[in-house]
């Protein structure tokens, strides 16, 4: 252990320990930018630097490890001036004038460099902003970049190299020139890119965002000729609530029901229910390829993000992915044939609006081969907006209930939303089907929780399936290359984010490791709570193959419910 | 005054009249060995930071690694400097020697020499001495039957100036983006591909090279207690004799450069000051140029000896006119990682840039704080040096730039 005093505390650290973290440790918060935990030092913002006793210059905190007998002053006087004329400096390269305004950015609840500014209490600036008139990156179906608003500290480009392991972000250019742009400055949408979405966590900045989609969907909710109907995915739920102040983890489903009802939908109905109604297809694929020998390992196709990763990286293996669609378009399929067959409502007057935590939904919901099945894409973040924006107080709403049939589900469609969700829900239902017999313990916990990469065996009438799970694009790759290298499973899900869905890139900022694990609990509280937790035991998923689809994987079905790939390659 | 040939002693430029003295004393020598006669000398690198050559040879040897490197630095990008171009240019094979014992030294069988872009002769030259090498043997396998194995690759800069820092450089010729990384670790620990590495500079790995072959105690006879041996002084501006001139420490003073050596002014202009190192060092004036050219006392008198550029400015510039030159070079050639030294180097750029009239008291105040915060918190030696220029002509010409009280100016 080695010995520091920080601002006049003793206190013994770990060797390897940086100044920033024993901070930490002393109850003592030093301001950051361009740090960010679980991302490599970048060491670019200088927020952070600090006196060191025997030092001239002062020494960035996230990059200077403690020595021993270190005494270290976070916030003299010579340091705080520093840190001021240093942040007079980052505001003017972020240019906050009448074009820039905090205002009208989508970061005016969550932006960080607002946080510092009040950390280090900032009274004036004296320096006027810098307009560097780049243009919007406009390429992308899920993402929008205004790189006027970044502040280049790399974040970003950490996130997608590191966590997702892709790296569609460079730094281009030199001296104040230097942006933060794609390959050859193509733009998000031409490039390697996931839509994943995890970037927009990552910013401190307004510089990433989603592709907005509300003021279309107030456009059709204000049209009287418009039928028009929302579903939400089952991560929206575990985390709409922290956009009004709540808890990370608040459940609000009824609350949030309320509000979409309260905004004008003709009905609120739940994406849940064509997670059930994955898993019968889904599940149906499974046991057929393991009964006919077709190809194995089955790889699960909800995750929009996945699916374009392995469209680029891994086109040869798109045999191995389930040919379902994802929840999200299984329900517009269904919501513009059997629902709206059932009410006579002419498919040009229906409008399929969804709510997911994702991003890439929005590319996915543009995707040819599905175009039309869902019109529009909203994310957590801009459904919350919108009931702000509604004067609706959603979290002192009356819980209200979704609409049927397409509102009703499981807790196997619940648990979706974590990662291994898919998987344990995929085995609930094999088991039953291929067994007969009732499951006795409902929990896989193998599958569930923060680990990268999760395994699990289990018997089903004298098959040993194995399965496997990975969530966060960097942990995909590793496994794709345990498979690659010889590995076997008969069936692996795959998510593009870390935590699965409830750490979407749509998800209210922030999202920590913490608050993901919050989000996850309450999501297998939901499951725990409910009388049915088996997709085959949906009542209404049963009447929907009675009164029109047949049965799972039928003719159907397949003209409805599946879809192709395309083979992108890098 | 006369020079001090220590490194201009020889000048061979043809390889078959080249007997490479010291490389052949160095393999005769024990690796330790040769660090010990180097750190005696009391060499200090000449790139700018000074740092002593013979500690870092030791630092690197001591490393247990499967594999080292040793770099040589001729990314001479200081404005005002050019004595390495001379070098390698004159005397390319004193140059490969210094590399080779260097290498030999530390233990290491592969080296790249990064030249900067724009210097096509000494590639051409380089490139040249490189091939005939190989082919006589003096690079390759188990050179002059020593057992000693060691190849050299040349890289050419594409124009960086932060790219003559060594961990920018070695980022460079990694292929990644130039910019400064963070110690530690430090090369000698961590360098080229995660391999202990020594950088030197040119004129600092040619020393050493006359270093083995004349002894350390001939080294040690020459200059100050402080600042042994010579130094290659980069003399230009406005005097009437430019050039290279090597010199002994404390031989001259730096009036005396100018006006022994470089002639004195030229067009019998007055001199307004001098930029004793460098535009990375403070400048001078005409009062205090009566101090010995040694490292000691150019630190003592606030400014420093840096790369050994010394330029001389006649009274007929303007001075917001050289400001913005130098404040234009620092601002293009920061890396742009680091906020503090891109944005305070933009943003002073930006306050020269309409400055006819002189600054306010408030713009003055603004312009110290910008320069302070960049030379404490900026990431490397760039950033933390850029304002060095600005701040003293600032400071040492306050009355002639501030604007006078009669003049109403808004700031």
């Amino acid at each position: 252990m080695l010995k520091v005093n920080i601002d006049g505390q003793n206190l013994e650290v770990a060797e390897g320990t940086t100044i920033l973290e024993a901070a930490k440790k002393a109850h003592i918060k030093i301001p950051t930018l361009c740090y960010e935990e679980g991302l490599s030092i970048y060491g670019g913002c200088r927020l952070c630097v600090v006196e060191v006793e025997g030092e001239n210059l002062l020494q960035p905190a996230c990059a200077t490890e403690i020595r021993d007998g270190m005494i270290v002053r976070t916030h003299s006087p010579k340091v705080r001036e520093v840190r001021k004329t240093l942040f007079e400096l980052i505001i003017a390269s972020h240019d906050i004038s009448c074009e820039l305004n905090c205002l009208t950015c989508s970061r005016n609840g969550s932006c960080e460099l607002r946080k510092v500014a009040e950390d280090i209490g900032i009274t004036e600036i004296r320096l006027s902003p810098i307009n560097k008139g780049y243009g919007e990156d406009k390429s992308s179906y899920a993402i929008m970049r205004e790189p006027n608003k970044c502040i280049t500290c790399g974040r970003c480009i950490r996130k997608c190299e590191e966590v997702q392991g892709i790296g569609i972000f460079t730094m281009a250019n030199r001296g104040p020139a230097t942006i933060v742009t794609t390959f050859g400055d193509k733009g998000m949408g031409n490039v390697e890119c996931t839509n994943c979405g995890q970037c927009i966590h990552a910013c401190p900045t307004g510089a990433l965002h989603e592709v907005y989609h509300y003021e279309s969907v107030w456009d059709v909710l204000h049209d009287e000729s418009k039928h028009v109907v929302v579903q939400t995915a089952p991560a929206v739920r575990v985390a709409i609530s922290e956009a009004f102040g709540d808890e990370p983890g608040t459940i609000a489903t009824g609350q949030m029901v309320a509000a979409l009802r309260r905004l004008g939908f003709d009905k609120v109905f739940d994406t849940n229910f064509s997670a059930d109604l994955t898993i019968m297809e889904e599940g149906t694929e499974l046991i057929q390829r393991i009964k006919e020998g077709g190809t194995l390992p089955l790889f699960t196709s909800c995750s929009p993000g996945w699916i374009k990763f392995i469209e680029h990286f891994y086109p040869e293996f798109l045999p191995h992915l389930s040919s379902c669609k994802s929840p999200q378009q299984m329900f517009g399929a269904i919501a513009k044939s059997y629902y709206a067959e059932k009410n006579n409502i002419p498919r040009e007057d229906l409008v399929v609006v969804s709510v997911m935590p994702c991003t890439a939904k929005k590319f996915e919901a543009k995707r040819p081969e599905m175009d039309g099945d869902v019109d529009y894409v909203l994310t957590t973040r801009e459904l919350a907006g919108m009931i702000k924006a509604a004067g609706i107080d959603m979290v002192n709403l009356e819980e209200e209930e979704y609409d049927r049939i397409m509102g009703t589900s499981t807790g196997a469609a619940d648990i979706f939303g974590a990662t291994g969700g898919v998987m344990e829900a995929a085995l609930r239902t094999a088991y039953e089907l291929i067994t007969g017999k009732e499951l006795e313990k409902l929990d896989f916990y193998d599958v569930r929780g923060m680990t990268g990469i999760k395994e699990t065996e289990v018997e089903i009438d004298g098959l040993t399936v194995r399965a496997a799970v990975a969530h966060g694009l960097g942990n995909v790759r590793k496994l794709m290359e345990m498979i690659k290298a010889g590995k076997e499973y008969h069936f692996v899900e795959l998510m593009a984010c870390p935590g699965g869905c409830i750490g979407g890139g749509g998800q209210p900022i922030p999202t920590t490791d913490e608050i993901r694990q919050k989000r996850i609990d309450s999501i297998y509280q939901i499951d725990k709570n409910k009388k049915l937790r088996k997709s085959h035991e949906n009542p209404y998923i049963k009447k929907l193959y009675d009164e029109y689809l047949g049965e799972p994987g039928s003719h159907r079905a397949h003209e409805l419910l599946h879809t192709h790939y395309t083979a992108r390659g890098v | 005054m006369e020079e001090t040939l220590f490194l201009k002693r020889e000048e061979v430029k043809d390889i078959n009249n080249y007997d490479f003295p010291a490389l052949k004393k160095a393999l005769k020598m024990k690796q330790e060995d040769v660090i010990v006669e180097v750190k005696r000398s009391t060499l200090k690198g000449r790139g700018g930071a000074g740092f002593p050559t013979g500690l870092k040879w030791e630092l690197a040897f001591k490393e247990a690694a499967d594999k080292k490197y040793l770099i040589c630095n001729g990314d001479e990008g200081e404005p005002g400097t050019f004595k390495d171009r001379y070098l390698l240019e004159e005397s390319p094979l004193k140059v490969l020697e210094g590399i080779l014992i260097a290498a030999y030294a530390i233990g290491a069988d592969e080296g790249y020499i990064y030249i900067r872009g724009e210097y096509a002769k000494p590639i051409r030259v380089f490139s040249r001495v490189i091939e005939e090498a190989r082919e006589k043997g003096i690079l390759g396998e188990n050179i002059f039957g020593s057992g000693f194995n060691f190849d050299l690759y040349l890289v050419k800069g594409a124009g960086a100036y932060v790219c003559g820092d060594e961990t920018s450089l070695i980022n460079s010729i990694e292929g990644k983006r130039g910019r400064s990384r963070i110690k530690p670790p430090y090369p000698v620990e961590k360098g080229l591909f995660d391999k202990p590495t020594v950088v030197n500079n040119v004129e600092t790995l040619a020393s050493a090279a006359e270093i083995i072959n004349q002894g350390a105690d001939r080294y040690l006879s020459l200059g100050t207690e402080k600042s042994r041996g010579t130094k290659l002084v980069c003399l230009s501006g406005d005097i009437r004799n430019p050039g290279i001139y090597e010199l002994e420490f404390g031989q001259a003073t730096l009036r005396e450069i100018i006006d022994d050596f470089g002639g004195g002014l030229k067009n019998g202009s007055g001199l307004k000051f001098v930029v004793p190192g460098g535009i990375s060092t403070s400048i001078l004036l005409e009062d205090e140029l009566d101090i010995p050219y040694t490292y000691e006392d150019l630190d003592a008198a606030g400014s420093s000896l840096g790369s050994g550029a010394v330029i001389v400015v006649g009274e007929d510039h303007d001075l917001i006119d050289l400001m913005l030159n130098v404040s234009r070079f620092f601002m293009d050639e920061t890396c742009g990682t680091c906020f503090p030294c891109r944005e305070g180097n933009r943003q002073i750029y930006h306050m020269l840039k309409w400055k006819k009239n002189g600054f306010t008291a408030k713009e003055r105040q603004l312009i110290k704080d910008i320069g302070k915060t960049i030379h404490l918190a900026a990431r490397c030696g760039l950033g933390q040096t850029s304002l060095n220029f600005i701040s003293s002509v600032l400071d040492k010409f306050e009355d002639e730039l501030m604007v006078r009280g009669d003049i109403n100016v808004e700031g």
